[in-house]
C-alpha cells in the first residue's frame, strides 16, 4: 500500500464541499471519490476500502454518524475525518468515541484540512 | 439650574424625573460595545471567506446572516433603550436590509435599480445582474482589454421587470406556468400561450422611448443613417453557470423601428418549451427568471468565424482552432455552409500548423435592414482563404488574451469588417472534454520536470495558476509598459498595481496583506496573487517564463502547461453558487456608507448596510454616555470631569465610584485619578518620549489611502461627536478612544482577587495603506503575545485578552497598553518597512525593562 496513491472518499450533501476539495486533493496526488448522497457512499464502501474518509455529520436524509460507524466497523484502519457546521462538544465526543482521526468545524481553510489529511496519511504509512 | 437641566433633559429626550441611574445606562453601553465588536468580527470573518482559501457551505452563509441579524436587532433595541427611544427609525432601515438579505438567501437576485437601457461604455462588471453576462462581457472586453467590439447598449433587467408588470403580464405568465406544472396544460401549449401574451403586450412608453433614444445616440455618434442592429438575449447566468446556449433567440439586421418587436421576441424566447423544461429540471424559482437584452450595431462583415482557444476534443495538442467563411457568421455557427479550417499553436509566435481551405460557393449578408440574404461568392474568392495570416495571428493573440482574462477556455465569435478590422462579437466559456484532464498523479511529479524557483513561502491572496513572462517593476521595469499576460513581480502590494489588473496573468510580491486593496481587486478579477514571498523580486528576472501555483505556494521555472490546463478545468470558486450568494449578501452587510458623523447622511435613514447601522449606533452610544454622564449628569453617584493634561487626549472621565479624588470643577488633574487601571494607562501614555507631539507626518501614499478610509477628523464642538470616553472606578476602567484614525477599546478590572482580573484590548483603523496597517497589526500581535496576551486577528482588527494574572502583572500590562496607545497614534506612517517591526518591538521592550526598575 505504501507505494500506491492514497485513496480518499468524501461525503457531504452540499456539493460545494467536494467540488472544492476534490480538485485540490487530486492536484496533491490523492485519488479522490466524492459523494453527495449517503446511500451511494455506503454502497461504494461495500466495494472498496479507502485509506481516508472525510464526512459531514449532519446531512439531509443521511446520518453521518451512521456512515462513519459503518466505515469503522468494516475497515478499522481507515482514518475518518469529520467535517461539520454544527460542531458541539457532544457530537465531537461521540465521533471520537467511534475512533475518528480528527474533527474539523466548517468553514475551514483548505490548508487546515490538508494538514489533517497529511497527518492521517503519515499515521497510515507508519502502520 | 434645575430649569436648565430640565431643558437639556427634554432636548435629550429624557425627562428629569425618569432619570435612570448611570450605572444602569452604563450596563447598556457596555452591552452595545460588546455587540458592536461581535458584529464587526463576524463581518470581517465573512469577508475573509471570499478569498477562496476557505471551504464553506450554504449553511454557513445562512447561519452567519442569522447571527448578524440577531445581533444588529439587539443593538438597535439597546441604543433605543439607552437614548429613551430616540432612534426608532433605525428599525425601518434595519427591516429593509433584513428583507433584502432574506430575499438573497431565498435565492433571489436583487438586481440593482438602473435605467432601462445602459450604453456599453457605462457597463462595468458590477452591473452583471442588471445587464446579463453577454452584455457585461462584451462591454468589459472593449473597455478593459481594448479589443474592438460592436457598439451597443443593454436593455436591463429593470426594463424587463417594468415590462412584466405591464397589464399583469407576470401574473398571466405565472398562471399558465402553474397550469403546466399541475399537468392541466402540455408544455407546448403553455409555452405557446405565454409567448402569445408576451408578443401581444405593449412596452411601457418610457421603455419604448429609452430604446429609441439609445439607438439614436449610437446612430448619431457613428454617423450612420440607417443602422441595423443585432438583438440578442443576455439572460442572467446564461453565459456562466447554466448552459442555456441556443435556447434563447437572437435577431439579426433589425432597423431602429423594429427594435421593440425584436425585444419582445427575445423576451418571449424565455418561454420556449425547451427553456421551460430546462428550468424546471434545474429547479429555478420564478423570481430568478430574468432577461436582459443586448442590442448591438451589426458589423457588415466581410468574413466571420469562430475561434476555440483549445481544441475541445484534443486539448492535449495545445492548439487553437478557427473556422471561418465569407460574410456573416450565422451560417457558420449553425453549420449550414462549408468553412475554412485552421489549427494554430497556442504558444507564441502562434504558428499555423494546419490549414484547410474549402470551396465557398455562398455567403450570407445583410439585406439592408431587412434580415439576411444568401449571395454567391465572387469567383476569385471561392477558393481563397477567408482570413489572412495577419488576421489569424491577431485572432490567436486575442484568443489567449480573452482566455487569460476570463480564466476559462474560450469560444469566441468574430467578424472582419470592410476595413479589415477584427471585431469580437462574443466570448464565452468553451466546454472541454472532461476525460482529457491530466491525471493528478502526473501533476505531483511536476517538480521532477520543472525546476522550482520558490516553494512554501508567501500567502495566497487569490488562489489559482498564473503562467507567463515575469515583469519585475522592482528592477526598473515600468508599470506603463506592462505587457499583456505577464506576471507582475513587485516589492510591495501597492494599490497602484491594480491599474494593470486586466493585463496581468498574476501578481507576486515580497510584501503584502491579503486584506489590502490589491488583494480585493485581485479576487474580484480572479487574478492569482501571491504575497509575502519575502524575496521574489530578487529571484525573478523580467522576461523569464514562470508558472505560479498560489494554492501550493510554488513558483516553477518555465511554463507548466499541465498546471495551466488543469487550472482551466477547475470550476473557480467564484463561479459557485455559494460564493456568489455570499458576495451578494455581503453587499447588504459589509460596505460602509456612513463616514463622517457631521455629514448629512449620518442618520438612521442613511444606513444602507448592517455595517452602517453598527457604525451609527456606536457613534451615538458613546455620544449619549458622554452627554448623560458629563454634560447633563444628574446622577448623585456619578461624577464627571475632563482630563486636564498636557497631551491632546480630550478625555471625558465618568467616575462611577472611587475613580477620582479631591475637588474638581470639570477639569481633573492626572494626579487626582485614583482608578488603578487608569493610573497605569496614563503612566504608559505619558512615558517620556512615547507621545510624539509633532503633528503626524503623513506621506503622500498614506494620505491618499486616508481619503478612502472611513474615520472623520475630530470635531471641535464640545458637545459634538468624537470625544474620548473613560468610565472608571477604583478598580475598573472602560475606555473608548479615537486617536487620529484609530479606534481603541480597553476594558480592565484589576483587584487583589486574581480570578476577577481581566484586560480586554481592541484596536482598529488607521490612516495608511494596507501594507503598513498589516505591519502595525503584526507588531501589535508580536508585542502583545510576548507579554502573554491572547491575540485574535480579524482583518486589520486586533483583539487581545488577558485574564487571571496577579495584581502587579496586570498593572504592568496596562502600562504596556498605555505605551502602545500613545505610540500607535503615529505608528502607521512610520511602518515604512518590515525591519521597523523588530525595531519598534525592541524599543517597547527596552521601555518595559526601564520602567520596571523605577
Amino acid at each position: 500500500m505504501t507505494t500506491e496513491q492514497t485513496t480518499i472518499l468524501i461525503l457531504d450533501d452540499e456539493p460545494i464541499v467536494s467540488k472544492r476539495l476534490k480538485p485540490s486533493l487530486e492536484k496533491k496526488g490523492y485519488e479522490v471519490e466524492a459523494f453527495t448522497k449517503g446511500a451511494d457512499a455506503l454502497a461504494r464502501i461495500q466495494e472498496k476500502q479507502f485509506n481516508i474518509v472525510i464526512t459531514d455529520l449532519k446531512m439531509e436524509g443521511v446520518d453521518g454518524m451512521q456512515f462513519l460507524t459503518a466505515v469503522k466497523d468494516k475497515y478499522p484502519d481507515t482514518e475518518v475525518i469529520v467535517i461539520t457546521g454544527f460542531a458541539t462538544m457532544a457530537t465531537a465526543k461521540e465521533s471520537f468515541s467511534k475512533g475518528i482521526f480528527d474533527f474539523l468545524a466548517k468553514p475551514f481553510k483548505l490548508g487546515e484540512i490538508n494538514e489533517v489529511i497529511a497527518k492521517a496519511e503519515a499515521k497510515i504509512k507508519a502502520n | 439650574m434645575k430649569n436648565f437641566l430640565h431643558q437639556v433633559g427634554k432636548l435629550f429626550g429624557r425627562k428629569e424625573k425618569e432619570s435612570v441611574p448611570f450605572k444602569v445606562l452604563f450596563t447598556d453601553f457596555k452591552k452595545s460595545l460588546e455587540l458592536n465588536n461581535q458584529i464587526l468580527d463576524l463581518i470581517n470573518d465573512a469577508n475573509d471567506k471570499l478569498s477562496g482559501d476557505y471551504i464553506f457551505d450554504e449553511q454557513y452563509i445562512h447561519a452567519t446572516c442569522h447571527q448578524l441579524t440577531d445581533l444588529v436587532r439587539e443593538l438597535i433595541v439597546i441604543i433605543n433603550h439607552l437614548t429613551n427611544q430616540k432612534y426608532p427609525n433605525l428599525f425601518t432601515s434595519f427591516h429593509k436590509i433584513e428583507e433584502d438579505i432574506q430575499a438573497i438567501l431565498g435565492g433571489q437576485v436583487l438586481y440593482p435599480v438602473t435605467a432601462f437601457t445602459l450604453p456599453y461604455k457605462r457597463i462595468t462588471r458590477d452591473l452583471i445582474d442588471s445587464v446579463g453576462g453577454k452584455n457585461a462581457h462584451i462591454a468589459e472586453i472593449s473597455s478593459l482589454l481594448n479589443i474592438e467590439t460592436p457598439e451597443g447598449f443593454a436593455i436591463t433587467t429593470a426594463a424587463f421587470s417594468a415590462f412584466m408588470q405591464t397589464d399583469n403580464l407576470a401574473e398571466k405568465v405565472a398562471e399558465l406556468n402553474t397550469s403546466w406544472n399541475k399537468g392541466t396544460l402540455s408544455v407546448e401549449d403553455a409555452a405557446e400561450k405565454i409567448q402569445q401574451i408576451i408578443l401581444g403586450t405593449q412596452l411601457p412608453t418610457h421603455l419604448e422611448r429609452n430604446i429609441m433614444d439609445a439607438a439614436i445616440t449610437i446612430m448619431d455618434r457613428k454617423n450612420i443613417e440607417q443602422p441595423c442592429f443585432a438583438v440578442r438575449s443576455s439572460a442572467l447566468g446564461e453565459d456562466d453557470t447554466f448552459s442555456f446556449a441556443g435556447q434563447y433567440r437572437s435577431f439579426l439586421s433589425i432597423p431602429v423601428e423594429g427594435l421593440q418587436d425584436a425585444y419582445r421576441q427575445v423576451v418571449a424566447s424565455l418561454y420556449s418549451p425547451e427553456a421551460m423544461e430546462y428550468r424546471q429540471q434545474k429547479d429555478f424559482k420564478p423570481n430568478e427568471i430574468m432577461m436582459a437584452v443586448a442590442v448591438q450595431l451589426m458589423i457588415p462583415a466581410k468574413a466571420s468565424g469562430v475561434l476555440y482557444s483549445y481544441d475541445p476534443l484534443h486539448p492535449e495538442t495545445e492548439q487553437m482552432i478557427v473556422s471561418s467563411a465569407w460574410g456573416l457568421g450565422e451560417p457558420i455557427v449553425s453549420g449550414e455552409i462549408p468553412t475554412d479550417h485552421f489549427t494554430i499553436d497556442r504558444q507564441t509566435p502562434h504558428e499555423i500548423s494546419e490549414m484547410q481551405i474549402v470551396r465557398k460557393e455562398e455567403s450570407k449578408i445583410s439585406k439592408g435592414c431587412g434580415g439576411l440574404k444568401t449571395e454567391a461568392v465572387r469567383e476569385d474568392q471561392k477558393t481563397q482563404s477567408s482570413l489572412t495570416k495577419k488576421q489569424l495571428l491577431q485572432l490567436a493573440e486575442f484568443g489567449m488574451q480573452l482566455e487569460k482574462y476570463f480564466r476559462k477556455p474560450q469560444d469566441i465569435e468574430f467578424a472582419v469588417d470592410h476595413d479589415d478590422h477584427l471585431v469580437i462579437l462574443q466570448s464565452r466559456q468553451l466546454q472541454l472534454q472532461h476525460q482529457k484532464t491530466p491525471r493528478a498523479c502526473d501533476l505531483t511529479e511536476l517538480s521532477a520536470r520543472y525546476p522550482i524557483v520558490m516553494r512554501g513561502k508567501g500567502i495566497a491572496a487569490m488562489e489559482g495558476i498564473a503562467s507567463g513572462p515575469v515583469w519585475n517593476i522592482d528592477k526598473g521595469d515600468n508599470l506603463e509598459d506592462f505587457p499583456v499576460g505577464a506576471v507582475l513581480v513587485a516589492r510591495h502590494a501597492s494599490p497602484l498595481l491594480a491599474r494593470v489588473i486586466h493585463k496581468a496573468a498574476g501578481f507576486v510580491t515580497d510584501i503584502g496583506s491579503t486584506t489590502g486593496h490589491l488583494a480585493t481587486v485581485a479576487r474580484e478579477f480572479r487574478v492569482p496573487t501571491l504575497f509575502n514571498t519575502e524575496n521574489a523580486t530578487e529571484l525573478l528576472e523580467t522576461g523569464q517564463d514562470i508558472t505560479v501555483d498560489t494554492e501550493c505556494l510554488t513558483i516553477y521555472e518555465g511554463i507548466v502547461q499541465e498546471l495551466h490546463y488543469y487550472s482551466l478545468q477547475e470550476d473557480p470558486i467564484e463561479e459557485m453558487h455559494e460564493y456568489r450568494m455570499l458576495r451578494r449578501v455581503l453587499k447588504k452587510i459589509e460596505p460602509l456608507n456612513l463616514f463622517d458623523p457631521n455629514e448629512k447622511n449620518f442618520t438612521p435613514a442613511g444606513c444602507k448596510t448592517y455595517h452602517d447601522l453598527t457604525r451609527f449606533i456606536h457613534e451615538k452610544s458613546v455620544e449619549t454616555i458622554i452627554n448623560i454622564g458629563f454634560y447633563h449628569s444628574h446622577d448623585r453617584d456619578t461624577h464627571a470631569g475632563e482630563l486636564a493634561w498636557e497631551y491632546p487626549l480630550d478625555l471625558i472621565l465618568i467616575d462611577v465610584g472611587g475613580g477620582i479624588e479631591g475637588e474638581y470643577d470639570h477639569g481633573v488633574r492626572p494626579e487626582q485619578i485614583s482608578s488603578v487601571p487608569m493610573q497605569q494607562l496614563l503612566r504608559g501614555m505619558s512615558w517620556p518620549g512615547i507621545w510624539d507631539m509633532s503633528p503626524a507626518k503623513v506621506d503622500f501614499s498614506s494620505f491618499m489611502s486616508s481619503l478612502t478610509r472611513t474615520t472623520p477628523t475630530r470635531s471641535t464642538s464640545p458637545e459634538d461627536v468624537g470625544r474620548n470616553l473613560a468610565v472608571i472606578s477604583k478598580e475598573y476602567t472602560n475606555i473608548n478612544f479615537r486617536l487620529g484614525y484609530h479606534f481603541t477599546v480597553i476594558d480592565a478590572y484589576i483587584s487583589d482577587s486574581v480570578l476577577d482580573n481581566h484586560i480586554y484590548f481592541r484596536f482598529s483603523g488607521g490612516v495608511t495603506d494596507s501594507t503598513r496597517r498589516s505591519r502595525r497589526t503584526r507588531l501589535l500581535d508580536e508585542i502583545l503575545s510576548h507579554y502573554d496576551f491572547f491575540c485574535e486577528l480579524h482583518g486589520d482588527i486586533i483583539v487581545a485578552r488577558l485574564k487571571r494574572m496577579d495584581h502587579k502583572s496586570m498593572l504592568r500590562r496596562l502600562f504596556l497598553l498605555g505605551l502602545l496607545v500613545a505610540f500607535t497614534r503615529q505608528l502607521d506612517v512610520k511602518m515604512i518597512n518590515d525591519n521597523k517591526i523588530q525595531y519598534y518591538f525592541k524599543k517597547i521592550q527596552t521601555i518595559m525593562e526601564e520602567s520596571n526598575d523605577n
